[in-house]
């Protein structure tokens, strides 16, 4: 066995030669074109990062906004209930006054309602006193419309104050003395009997008629008067009447 | 193939340079494999075509077995262990041609890449750890081990080149005996047997020499064999 030494050298050769030409031509190639595609593919995983990192941002931007329009819109929601309710509140103070003032209205109009019937039923109610007293009188005798009522005129003249007596009747003029009828002349002279002594003088005595006193006498002069009939009495009457009630209403 | 394997005959001389039919053959596969790689890498783009896309997968595969067998950047090794792959692969398949003795065949080619791969791997130990700290890596585990580490470094060079040489001749042997002795087609199935066994030694091959430049590369660490605990034994 034997070595061929320049086959030896130049297959050494050759494969160095090789071994250069492979890497120029077809290592180095594929290597730089794995290389290129590499990077593409780390530029394009860079811009799918950055694309991503600005989709959340953009993603964390939106949802800040959302939070902030929420936030918004919760205070204007409680700004709007807040309006709302001072807005209900003021229409139910509102309505409730303008309640208050038509339940006063009306209970005033009910008062005056109530007062104008009780005044009308007052003044019926003396009309119908008057009536049945005057049918009452129709049956007693004529007499007593004017007799009975002499004795409590002259306690009325009597129980006058000092200088009003003595202003009445005086100087000669004669004492006004309305009736319910024309009175007769022992009815004007026991009248004028019962003056004068409640008087204690003489006087004179100008008698009228007035059929509105029912029964009774009064005396109407410039300075005092004194009733004492039928009349006073229901005016007395009424008068008390309408004072009950308005101390009841 | 009448004349003994081992002795070669001058085709032609190139004034005093015997040029052989390895050599020939040798120039023939660096023309096909530079054509090929040309017209390949004539037109990448980054949208690969099949082509393409089986080459760099080829370089792909042959990075992470460099990368895996030699733990460092496949970069300053890939020439040398992908034209070795490729050489010695060509180089036994060529079995196929009629009338063509694969290079590898003969020992002249077998010592030349060995060589290549001894030189490659004191050039890549010494530019990795400087003269003196390659020196060193003999004198490891103890300087008792020193003649030993040197011997080795010889003696496993000559293993791969004759691992190399004696399965590609035993198996062109083969087949010239068979087709001396039988018909035309029954040396097929070993020729087809002959292509596996040239692409698994195109792969040993390929592999060894990343074991050695990478047993030089690699740092060492107590407890741990040279070349990332690859096996060193022969095939």
């Amino acid at each position: 066995m034997t070595i061929d030494w320049w086959t030896l050298a130049l297959q050494a050769i050759n494969a160095l030669v090789l071994v250069w030409l492979l890497s120029r031509f077809l290592f180095r190639p594929v290597v730089d074109i794995l290389a290129k595609r590499q990077a593409a593919a780390q530029g394009i995983v860079a811009q799918a990062q950055a694309a991503r990192a600005a989709a959340l941002e953009e993603k964390a931007k939106a949802q800040a906004e959302a939070a902030e329009l929420a936030a918004n819109r919760s205070a204007a929601m409680k700004a709007a209930s807040a309006d709302v309710a001072a807005q209900k509140a003021a229409l139910i103070a509102a309505a409730r006054e303008e309640a208050d003032k038509l339940r006063a209205d009306a209970e005033s109009d009910i008062a005056r309602a109530r007062a104008a019937g009780q005044h009308e039923v007052a003044d019926k109610a003396t009309d119908l006193a008057v009536d049945i007293a005057a049918r009452l009188l129709d049956r007693l005798p004529d007499e007593a419309r004017v007799a009975g009522f002499v004795d409590g005129l002259a306690q009325g003249v009597a129980a006058l104050p000092d200088e009003i007596r003595a202003k009445l009747g005086a100087d000669g003029a004669p004492l006004p003395i309305t009736a319910a009828r024309k009175m007769t002349d022992g009815e004007l002279s026991q009248c004028r009997d019962a003056l004068n002594k409640a008087l204690a003088r003489e006087i004179e005595i100008e008698a009228s008629v007035d059929p509105a006193l029912i029964a009774g006498l009064e005396i109407h002069a410039p300075h005092a008067e004194v009733r004492n009939s039928f009349r006073a009495d229901l005016d007395q009457l009424q008068a008390d009447l309408k004072r009950h009630d308005e101390f009841h209403a | 193939m009448n004349g003994s394997p081992l002795v070669l005959e001058p085709v032609f001389r190139l004034g005093p340079v015997p040029i052989t039919e390895p050599v020939l053959v040798t120039w023939a596969i660096m023309a096909l494999l530079v054509a090929l790689s040309v017209a390949v890498t004539r037109k990448l783009s980054l949208q690969p075509s099949r082509g393409q896309a089986a080459l760099e997968l080829f370089v792909d595969t042959l990075n992470g077995q460099i990368r895996d067998t030699m733990q460092a950047d496949p970069g300053p090794f890939r020439a040398l262990i992908g034209t070795i792959f490729a050489y010695v692969l060509v180089a036994n398949c060529s079995a196929l041609v009629p009338g063509i003795e694969p290079p590898t065949a003969h020992l002249e080619t077998d010592a030349a890449l060995a060589l290549i791969v001894l030189g490659a791997t004191f050039y890549f130990g010494i530019r990795t750890r400087g003269t003196w700290g390659y020196l060193k890596t003999f004198a490891e585990p103890t300087w008792v081990m020193i003649p030993l580490n040197i011997v080795e470094q010889f003696t496993r060079t000559f293993s791969l080149i004759v691992r190399l040489f004696g399965n590609i001749m035993s198996g062109v042997f083969i087949v010239g005996i068979i087709l001396s002795l039988a018909g035309l087609l029954v040396p097929i199935p070993l020729m087809a047997l002959d292509l596996l066994t040239g692409a698994v030694q195109a792969y040993i091959f390929a592999v060894l020499s990343m074991v050695f430049i990478g047993a030089a590369v690699a740092d060492q660490q107590p407890g741990q064999p040279a070349g990332g605990g690859q096996p060193r034994g022969k095939s």
